[in-house]
């Protein structure tokens, strides 16, 4: 069980977060949603949790990398640089291919790349993994 | 977020100190941050470093013209506003600075009130080329995402359906999981319709793109139309809590175009017209003559589009961006196929709005002439 670990799930589908929801409290995770980047920063900063999950295409396209980015370049977000990032999309392709750019631009690599629909013990293994880095 | 800062600074260029000091004290009354510079050197610097959004430049000046200024304000950033002042001699050159991208010209002695007035036009025009130079860019960012944006589309609800249903088949034992099921169906449900609404909106692009849709041109009646649409929609808008209200003419109301696609297309409209509105809204679909055409005009009272979304509204997969499409399941698709069908039906479209209190779609198709010496076209149903 992981009992006290938050972990905090940006991501603008209200499915997604509502079906991950259970997976993770059943597991004794306890889960803070958010449904953009904007807010999931905000709540980063409120309720320090210890692994992220979030997604790359929200509204804006890409805004996931938008919230990597903030939390490696701004002041605000210092603290949570070594936070687990457990990034999630559903677009067939590796970070590598859709941003060739990223280590040019700095961007934050995140820790591992799942595709959406999310297998759920692979998922549970790399959450786990992550909640004990 | 917006770009233009809450408060702009403004910029005055003159060599003169009264118009220096009349412009800081006018213009810092009505809460402008204003900074004043006595040459054209020493001005475009301070515009660079403090981002100014607006610089009023006098035309003669010792060293660098108030021409050149604005000519090179304008390479350090093509939105930044100049206003050109003048003095009675100088309206031709005045003339000659707004060729070279001054926005204004103010000639002296102006009043107090003349400055404000310009300053004003010149920040909103300002705040207008910025907004929408932001969804320019995103428009452009769309089309090259095209492919990974439809997939997006597609694979969004797929996906949520997905894990719906294999953490329902995985978890089938936990009572956290049981406890969600109903519910979960009914989302997967949801999104499966948003699929079907997808795929059909794209077929139906595709047709339009191909042999076109419309393949009649009858005498149709509009009334019996739209009151059919205001019927097959009653339930929809009683759930957001939106009135439905019709103003049509007392005797037919006969346009000459194909009844299947007249219906798609105030279907469309009235759609959103209930999607996009408030809780106690109202939507009115009303039709009037004019001319040689027909007018119909379907007006809701909801949240309104902002001014710099306007252009792009009939756009393929253009929406507006903001809380409303976040709640609203949408394809981007429908305006585009609305102003596709009144182009191939030789009408036009075109929409005012205002955010927060409604928009109105007004749609004109060509009015029923009835032909000379042929026989009479019968009314037909898709």
């Amino acid at each position: 069980m992981a009992a006290g670990i938050k972990v905090l799930v940006i991501d603008d589908d209200q499915d997604f977060r509502a079906s991950l929801r259970p997976v993770l409290e059943t597991r004794g995770y306890t889960v803070i949603e958010a449904d953009s980047g904007e807010e999931g920063l905000r709540k980063l900063v409120e309720q320090r949790p210890n692994v992220i999950i979030l997604d790359i295409m929200m509204e804006s396209s890409a805004e996931g990398y938008g919230v990597t980015q903030a939390i490696k370049w701004q002041e605000a977000y210092r603290d949570f640089r070594e936070t687990p990032i457990l990034m999630v999309s559903s677009i067939e392709e590796s970070p590598d291919e859709r941003f060739p750019m990223a280590s040019e631009v700095d961007m934050i690599r995140p820790d591992t790349y799942l595709s959406k629909p999310l297998n759920i013990p692979r998922f549970l293994e790399a959450l786990e993994k992550a909640a004990a880095s | 977020m917006s770009e233009p800062a809450e408060q702009e600074i403004i910029a005055v260029i003159d060599d003169d100190a009264a118009i220096r000091l009349s412009c800081r004290k006018i213009l810092a009354k009505s809460g402008f941050q204003v900074e004043t510079f006595e040459d054209g050197a020493q001005g475009l610097e301070g515009v660079a470093r403090l981002k100014a959004g607006l610089v009023l430049v006098d035309l003669k000046m010792p060293g660098l013209s108030g021409m050149e200024v604005v000519a090179r304000v304008h390479q350090l950033d093509p939105q930044i506003v100049a206003v050109v002042i003048t003095g009675y001699a100088t309206v031709d050159t005045a003339v000659e600075a707004m060729k070279a991208g001054a926005y204004d010209f103010l000639p002296k002695p102006f009043s107090p009130e003349e400055l404000r007035l310009i300053v004003n036009r010149g920040l909103e025009r300002r705040h207008l080329a910025l907004a929408s130079r932001r969804s320019e860019m995103e428009r452009e960012l769309l089309k090259r995402r095209f492919v990974t944006f439809v997939s997006h589309q597609l694979q969004a609800p797929v996906a949520a359906i997905h894990q719906y249903l294999s953490v329902l088949k995985d978890l089938e034992d936990s009572e956290a999981v049981a406890a969600k099921r109903r519910e979960w169906l009914e989302r997967c449900l949801k999104r499966a319709e948003e699929i079907q609404t997808l795929i059909q909106d794209w077929l139906t692009l595709a047709r339009l793109e191909g042999q076109g849709l419309a393949r009649q041109r009858v005498k149709v009646d509009l009334r019996p139309i739209i009151s059919g649409i205001l019927a097959s929609y009653e339930e929809m808008a009683a759930a957001e809590h939106v009135s439905l209200a019709a103003e049509m003419p007392e005797s037919a109301c006969l346009v000459r175009g194909d009844p299947g696609c007249l219906s798609v297309l105030f279907d469309n409209l009235v759609i959103n017209a209930i999607k996009y509105n408030k809780p106690e809204g109202k939507v009115t679909i009303s039709a009037e003559p004019i001319g040689e055409e027909v007018e119909v005009a379907v007006a809701d009272t909801g949240v309104g589009i902002p001014p710099e979304s306007q252009q792009f509204l009939f756009d393929e997969f253009f929406r507006v961006k903001g809380e409303a499409a976040k709640r609203t399941p949408g394809t981007g698709l429908g305006l585009s196929i609305s102003k596709r069908i009144v182009a191939e039906l030789g009408g036009s479209i075109a929409v005012e709005s205002q955010p927060e209190v409604g928009s109105t779609f007004r749609v004109r198709l060509p009015a029923w002439r009835e032909p000379a010496s042929q026989p009479e076209a019968s009314e037909s149903s898709p």
